[in-house]
């Protein structure tokens, strides 16, 4: 009976974590390991085996398509282009210290659209084939341009079926006007909110005045347009992180039961002043932390809360076709189902593409809505930015789960053939993917109730669980 | 109860007819439409290209749209589409090859085949009609099932069809036309009953079933199908739903949703209740299993033919109102109970006394 090939990594237990490409997995043994390895393999090690869609009969046969379709469904294929990143300015009302270069002050002229620009933006939307758009607006500061909110918000209406808008703000300087457009149908918020008050003052209001300023108006935004229309992210400094439990209690108070925990992301020379191993080690320490805690929260709360972006990679262990994150994906095909449009009016792929191309290191730009699309440079990169048979990936056990992020690679390397091991993403991932596996197989009641809740299950059954002996 | 079949005066013919009856003031849009020309308290008089005919129907029932067959020296018609329901089957052979011990619609030897009028009267159906087929197993008139499908594709693309398929007799000469069908419009249901082959065949009645629905199954994932996997839940394989997940999610993750179902009290349902029927209000354990595993996996589980007062709360909302109107019914209890819009209720022949012992109103 054929077995497909088997990925494995040790356990925190001593045993063996055992993955196929397609994700299944299970946990085992050192002899079973060892009966694998020399092709030893027991009538019941191959009933395992098949019951757990590692084997098959014939190719072809049920468990063969089973497995072919759960290997597919876990690759990313770029659907048409539905969403649309705008910066339409630069211009910022606050100075925060980790926001060095897709920033000016609040003053400065030449960082905005201009009307060419803006009914250029609207040829670019109008050329798309999509029937429903996802068009978010970050900056700088995009309320202080509320003017093309409205405009590429009225276009949006009229010529799709479907539309959502997300304004990204941080909810400093609100008017009248920008509470009535931020109220309107299908518009939703998403704003920073760094832990809790102190640390947000320190990283991004730096006075008193404008931190109150900043709460009331996150007040106001739940108050006004319900706490399902507002989302927040912390961005963390692991050297000065506020404690987690501060974290959750900040966010709850806002009714926000989903909490993105962000990194400080250097950029250009700043993140070159911290060695990426340790800034990554710091973090996943700082991460796991959280974790705990919301594990011990949601085991005496009725209020579940989770972070999204370890239920995000659960839920990719344990399905295929988990692919909506534009952060994890495999392959990452960049540049085909969104783009981030600039200030300037140039096209990329990513905002990390933009901050990588302002700081000078390589020009990622693929275009600009005047003369359009132009990838030849983004799709070179994307023929790379595929896990499967990158050497050293294809003996990790998470190699199916997980993604890669060349953008990335290139931002803190300068280079996208670093040994996967030794970059940031890798090494952030394989601290959540250990994690999740450490609860996936825990005893403890707590764990199971909160893997239960960010599974979207009822319970989590043992099944999910499997260990051959 | 809703009335499958309407009584009604005649007209001479020698073989079936489709009719569609209209409303009040439409004109024919084809030459099977019935005007109507005169309506009484329990009559309504239609004209079929120039010749009458009688339906006998209250005046509070609502015909209009509904697609009658009329059978040569029959006084009732079979009313094979109801433009008012979502829940409309045509039962197109009444042979099958498996004897599966809570068939509720048991098979018979011979096979009257009105495909041809089946055809004309889903070409009849409301816009968007969603229509059932069923069995005996259709599929043992593979070539004029794939002719009535593609007909009705080529004349009513946004009819769709859900067919009830035991997915025996699929094979690889099968592929192209399968990929040809429209997926968002024909779904294949499909029963699987148990992973352990031997208890799958025991069930459906037939050695080697299992096999060969492997082999079906394998068919219809290639082509690209819309399935909804079908299991009965019965004494006879209640140990086995958590490992049946566990088959669903490594061979069938392609599936659409994954029906868990409960017993319909009919056929040899009816004779083998006692042996078959499997209480889940007393104890609701491996259901609950089945369902928190293939979700984890990311697929859908659905809860058929559950009364809601008999699932656990984290498992009502699995559990969508799934018995058709014309079999329906409520017992007295279900006056009080604040969830009887969203529940699909019992089957008219469910019988309480031998029924879920643990229900109330909710």
């Amino acid at each position: 009976m054929p077995v497909v090939p088997l990925k494995f990594r040790p356990h925190q237990d001593g045993h063996f974590l055992f993955a196929d490409d397609a994700g299944g997995y299970f946990k085992s043994d050192q002899a079973f390991l060892r009966r694998y390895a020399h092709d030893r393999l027991t009538s019941g090690d191959l009933e395992f085996l098949k019951g757990n869609g590692h084997a098959y009969d014939a190719v072809g046969d049920l468990a063969y398509s089973g497995f072919e379709h759960r290997f597919a469904e876990r690759l990313y294929l770029p659907r048409e282009m539905d969403y649309v990143i705008l910066v339409p300015t630069l211009r910022c009302n606050l100075a925060c210290g980790y926001c060095q270069v897709s920033r000016v002050n609040e003053a400065t002229r030449g960082f905005d659209w201009d009307d060419t620009t803006v009914e250029a933006v609207i040829g670019f939307l109008d050329s798309l084939s999509a029937r429903k758009i996802k068009v978010e607006f970050q900056g700088g500061e995009p309320l202080l341009r509320l003017d093309v909110i409205t405009r590429i918000r009225d276009f949006c209406r009229q010529r799709f079926d479907a539309c959502e808008i997300v304004v990204c703000t941080n909810l400093q300087e609100v008017s009248d006007a920008a509470w009535h457009v931020l109220g309107g149908d299908g518009i939703f918020v998403s704003t920073s909110l760094d832990g809790n008050r102190i640390t947000h003052e320190k990283q991004r209001t730096i006075t008193p005045g404008k931190t109150d300023q900043f709460f009331s108006n996150l007040d106001l935004a739940v108050s006004r347009l319900g706490s399902e229309k507002v989302s927040a992210l912390p961005t963390i400094d692991p050297h000065n992180a506020p404690s987690p439990q501060e974290v959750i209690e900040t966010f709850l108070n806002y009714d926000i039961r989903s909490i993105y925990l962000r990194p400080i992301n250097y950029q250009g020379f700043a993140r070159k002043k911290f060695d990426a191993r340790g800034s990554a080690e710091l973090w996943n320490k700082y991460h796991a932390s959280f974790i705990d805690a919301l594990v011990e929260h949601n085991w005496s709360s009725e209020i579940p809360v989770e972070e999204y972006y370890f239920v995000h990679c659960l839920r990719r262990v344990l399905r295929s076709g988990h692919n909506g994150h534009v952060d994890l994906r495999n392959p990452n095909i960049v540049g085909h189902s969104y783009v981030v449009i600039d200030y300037d009016g140039k096209i990329y792929p990513t905002d990390e593409a933009r901050m990588v191309t302002r700081v000078g290191q390589f020009d990622l730009s693929m275009g600009d809505v005047f003369s359009g699309i132009s990838a030849e440079t983004i799709n070179r990169l994307n023929a790379e930015a595929l896990n499967n048979f990158h050497p050293d990936c294809v003996h990790c056990p998470y190699q199916a789960f997980c993604g890669v992020d060349l953008v990335d690679d290139i931002s803190r390397y300068g280079r996208i053939d670093m040994p996967k091991h030794m970059t940031d993403f890798c090494q952030r991932h394989t601290s959540i993917f250990d994690r999740i596996f450490a609860m996936i197989y825990s005893d403890d009641p707590k764990i199971k109730k909160t893997l239960a809740l960010w599974a979207g299950t009822p319970h989590f059954d043992p099944l999910l669980a499997k260990v051959h002996r | 109860m809703i009335n499958l079949r309407l009584k009604i005066d005649p007209l001479p013919i020698d073989e079936p007819l489709i009719v569609r009856l209209q409303g009040p003031g439409l004109p024919a849009r084809s030459h099977h439409d019935a005007v109507l020309a005169e309506v009484g308290p329990d009559r309504r008089e239609y004209d079929l290209n120039g010749f009458s005919f009688g339906v006998y129907a209250g005046s509070d029932e609502v015909i209009d749209g509904d697609v009658l067959m009329m059978m040569p020296g029959e006084t009732t018609a079979h009313r094979l589409i109801r433009a008012g329901s979502a829940h409309n089957t045509l039962l197109v052979t009444e042979q099958c090859d498996q004897l599966c011990v809570m068939c509720s619609q048991p098979p018979k030897k011979y096979h009257a085949d009105l495909f041809e009028q089946f055809t004309v009267a889903a070409s009849l159906a409301p816009h968007g009609a969603m229509i059932g087929v069923s069995g005996g197993e259709p599929l043992l008139h593979k070539e004029r099932l794939f002719c009535m499908l593609e007909e009705v594709k080529a004349r009513r693309p946004d009819v769709g069809f859900h067919i009830l398929t035991n997915a025996q007799h699929f094979s690889r000469a099968d592929l192209t036309r399968l990929q040809q069908l429209d997926h968002a419009r024909v779904l294949w249901g499909v029963p699987l009953y148990s992973a352990t082959p031997e208890n799958h065949d025991r069930i459906v009645g037939k050695p080697g079933a299992f096999a060969k629905l492997e082999h079906g199954l394998s068919i219809l994932m290639r082509a690209g199908a819309s399935l909804e996997l079908r299991t009965v839940v019965m004494q006879q394989n209640w140990q086995d739903l958590p490992a049946l997940a566990d088959y669903v999610s490594t061979r069938l993750s392609f599936l659409t949703v994954w029906a868990i179902m409960q017993l319909e009290r009919i056929g040899y349902a009816r004779m083998n209740w006692k042996e078959t029927f499997r209480d889940t209000s007393r104890n609701f354990d491996q259901i609950a299993r089945a369902v928190d595993i293939v979700t984890a996996r990311g697929l859908k589980a659905l809860l058929y033919n559950f009364p809601l007062c008999s699932v656990p709360p984290a498992y009502q909302d699995y559990a969508p109102s799934t018995i058709s109107d014309w079999k329906r019914k409520y017992l007295d209890f279900c006056l009080n109970c604040r969830a009887k819009k969203t529940c699909g209720g019992f089957f008219q022949w469910y019988s309480h006394p031998e029924g879920f012992a643990s229900l109330g109103p909710l």
